[in-house]
């Protein structure tokens, strides 16, 4: 339902503007703190507008190693990127096979298997992350890309979204496939995956941004720090010792490390916000 | 172009129940049949095994004369027309009808080439490169039929195609169909429950009920010569009158007491069904004889415009009596009428519900079981 009332319009403008400036101040207040020198930020309150640095600081950030890191922000963000896609493809090419399997296929144990994959649900990496640790330090894959991202891949979240979306598919669809002679790969390929591509899109994004924001697995499992991601880094910079905080490299990183996931969201967004506009059935 | 023969096919479901008990049934090459019955008769599950989307449990399915029980519904090279037209929402029109020939590994230029054709025939050429969902109900219905036509497949299969479309549009579409079916020639099998429909099409109605065939022949055989009640009751809008009469020394007595010489199979004394079609009742008049006539009651009129349907009572009997009046009439309700029907009309059953009747050869015949 959609009121046409001028007061009413206003009103709820206002308020959204309200709400966006909100959210938005403590981002803009990072990237104020970011231009800023290191002595302007000790001596002065939180600034509010754009200091006399500029973007030297990211400059300086992006060309030289991180301090203490022996590692280049670029790796960092690369190591990040690495890991926030591999889970979020990883995560999207296993669960569109198990959903594919349960749905479509006839197998004995086949609602057992859902429940097991369920009630994984309820099991997060943190629950699990000494005998993950171990598995993965056994099968020597600490400091490696396939550590940080294989035990993070498995998801039942993903897995129930896609089946649930599965099962809308009319059973005559598949019918008509297979009368028109597309096998199991077939239909997955040219009918499902198609018919699915809005969800997978919006699935990408939220578990990208998942996988992006992991800091406890990262963590522990890297301690070389050329496979160190860009979250934990943030971390590092903030314990010092006894040495100042350098916020304004603090604050750069925070504002540099946005940026991949807010590129997915622009890039994928069309896709499944025309899902959820007009839907395809 | 193929014929299709089912010896005793049958259908058991896991969970024990029998979908369909030993059908036998062989379609003649470019014949349309009509498989018609009310829900849940099996007649959706016959269709579906002969496509292959349900396995067969017992007896044999040949098309062509070669066995396809075990194939996969591909390989059987039949084509199915769904009711809800199961067009794929992504693929264009043109994607839509190439599909199958897509996946046969057919060249590109030459899907191009008969999915042009065949949309050509059908009037889609100006919606190839649309989506489904942006073409008209009828418009989709084409398209389903445009898929199934452009394989050529060796028999088509049509799952009550028209049931989602509006009535005009429907008897558009049922005369398009009879159309194309003649002008393709393919063997088809076409269930539907709608009596207009399957009266209409067939070369062949196929009556089922129970998971068995009751009755197969042409239309006009099964309307005059129904070999079961049900059968009767089934065809035929509004439905046959059935009045419950008994035999007496060859003769049946209605219930008002009425004898008529009918030549029925029936012992003495034993309980029957008489049915008259509700257009075989007429109004008596005095030049008729006065042995067949029955005394009722008009309770309710239905004007239908080019008929009027009066539905009556008779004293003792628990069922309206319909008789079809011309439209013009002047009945109205409470008034008594005299009605009178010829014996060549009348059709007897027995207790069990099969046909009574000695008068032709081959009346009794039923579908075998």
């Amino acid at each position: 339902m959609r009121y046409q009332r001028l007061g009413l319009d206003l009103v709820s403008h206002l308020l959204l503007a309200a709400g966006c400036g909100l959210f938005f101040l403590p981002v803009w207040l990072a990237f104020t703190a970011s231009t800023h020198s290191m002595s302007d930020l000790y001596t002065h309150i939180a600034p509010l507008w754009i200091g006399d640095v500029g973007l030297g600081n990211y400059a300086q950030l992006l060309s030289e190693s991180v301090s203490g890191l022996n590692t280049g922000m670029l790796r960092l963000l690369f190591n990040s990127l690495v890991m926030a896609t591999g889970i979020a493809a990883g995560k999207i090419v296993i669960s569109v096979l198990a959903a594919y399997a349960i749905v479509f296929f006839r197998f004995p144990l086949r609602r057992l298997c859902f429940w097991l994959i369920f009630i994984t649900l309820m099991l997060p990496v943190e629950v699990r992350i000494l005998p993950t640790y171990e598995v993965v330090a056994n099968l020597h894959m600490l400091d490696s890309y396939s550590g940080l991202i294989l035990p993070l891949i498995a998801s039942a979240t993903a897995t129930f979204l896609l089946r649930q979306f599965y099962l809308t598919i009319p059973p005559e669809l598949v019918e008509a496939a297979r009368i028109d002679g597309a096998g199991p790969w077939r239909f997955l390929k040219d009918i499902l995956l198609p018919l699915s591509k809005t969800n997978l899109a919006a699935l990408f994004v939220i578990m990208f941004i998942y996988g992006w924001n992991q800091y406890l697995w990262p963590l522990l499992v890297t301690t070389d720090a050329s496979y160190m991601t860009v979250v934990v880094s943030l971390k590092r910079m903030l314990t010092t010792g006894d040495a100042l905080v350098p916020w304004q490299d603090v604050t750069a990183t925070a504002i540099l490390a946005m940026g991949p996931p807010i590129l997915v969201i622009l890039l994928l967004q069309r896709y499944f916000v025309k899902g959820l506009v007009d839907a395809e059935k | 172009m193929a014929t299709l023969q089912l010896t005793r096919l049958k259908k058991r479901y896991p969970n024990g129940f029998i979908a369909l008990h030993e059908v036998d049934l062989s379609v003649a090459e470019g014949e349309l049949i009509v498989i018609v019955g009310p829900s849940g008769c099996g007649k959706s599950t016959l269709l579906r095994t002969l496509a292959g989307l349900e396995s067969i449990s017992d007896g044999e399915l040949t098309i062509n004369g070669r066995r396809v029980n075990e194939m996969e519904p591909a390989e059987r090279d039949i084509a199915m027309v769904f009711q809800n037209y199961a067009l794929y929402p992504h693929m264009s029109v043109a994607g839509n009808m190439g599909y199958a020939l897509k996946n046969r590994g057919v060249p590109k230029d030459e899907i191009r080439h008969r999915v042009a054709a065949t949309a050509e025939l059908l009037g889609l050429g100006e919606l190839l490169e649309r989506r489904p969902r942006q073409l008209s109900g009828g418009q989709r219905q084409r398209v389903a039929m445009g898929r199934a036509i452009v394989r050529e497949p060796q028999v088509f299969l049509f799952d009550e195609p028209l049931s989602n479309l509006d009535a005009k549009l429907r008897v558009q579409m049922r005369l398009e169909i009879r159309r194309l079916q003649k002008r393709l020639g393919v063997t088809s099998v076409y269930v539907t429950h709608d009596q207009v429909e399957a009266m209409t099409l067939a070369d062949r109605l196929v009556v089922m009920n129970g998971g068995r065939v009751e009755q197969c022949g042409t239309p006009m055989a099964l309307y005059a010569q129904p070999a079961t009640r049900f059968v009767a009751s089934f065809l035929g809008s509004p439905a046959m009158n059935f009045l419950p009469v008994t035999t007496h020394q060859g003769c049946v007595v209605l219930p008002n007491g009425t004898q008529l010489a009918l030549p029925v199979d029936i012992p003495e004394g034993r309980a029957a069904t008489l049915g008259v079609r509700p257009e075989h009742l007429v109004e008596a008049t005095s030049t008729q004889d006065a042995g067949v006539t029955l005394d009722v009651t008009v309770e309710m009129l239905e004007p239908l415009g080019a008929d009027m349907l009066a539905y009556t009572r008779l004293p003792g009997l628990e069922e309206w009596l319909v008789v079809r009046l011309d439209g013009a009439h002047a009945a109205s309700e409470g008034q008594r009428l005299s009605l009178a029907f010829s014996p060549t009309h009348c059709h007897v059953f027995d207790a069990d519900g099969m046909r009574a009747m000695t008068e032709r050869a081959g009346a009794k015949e039923r579908a075998v079981q």
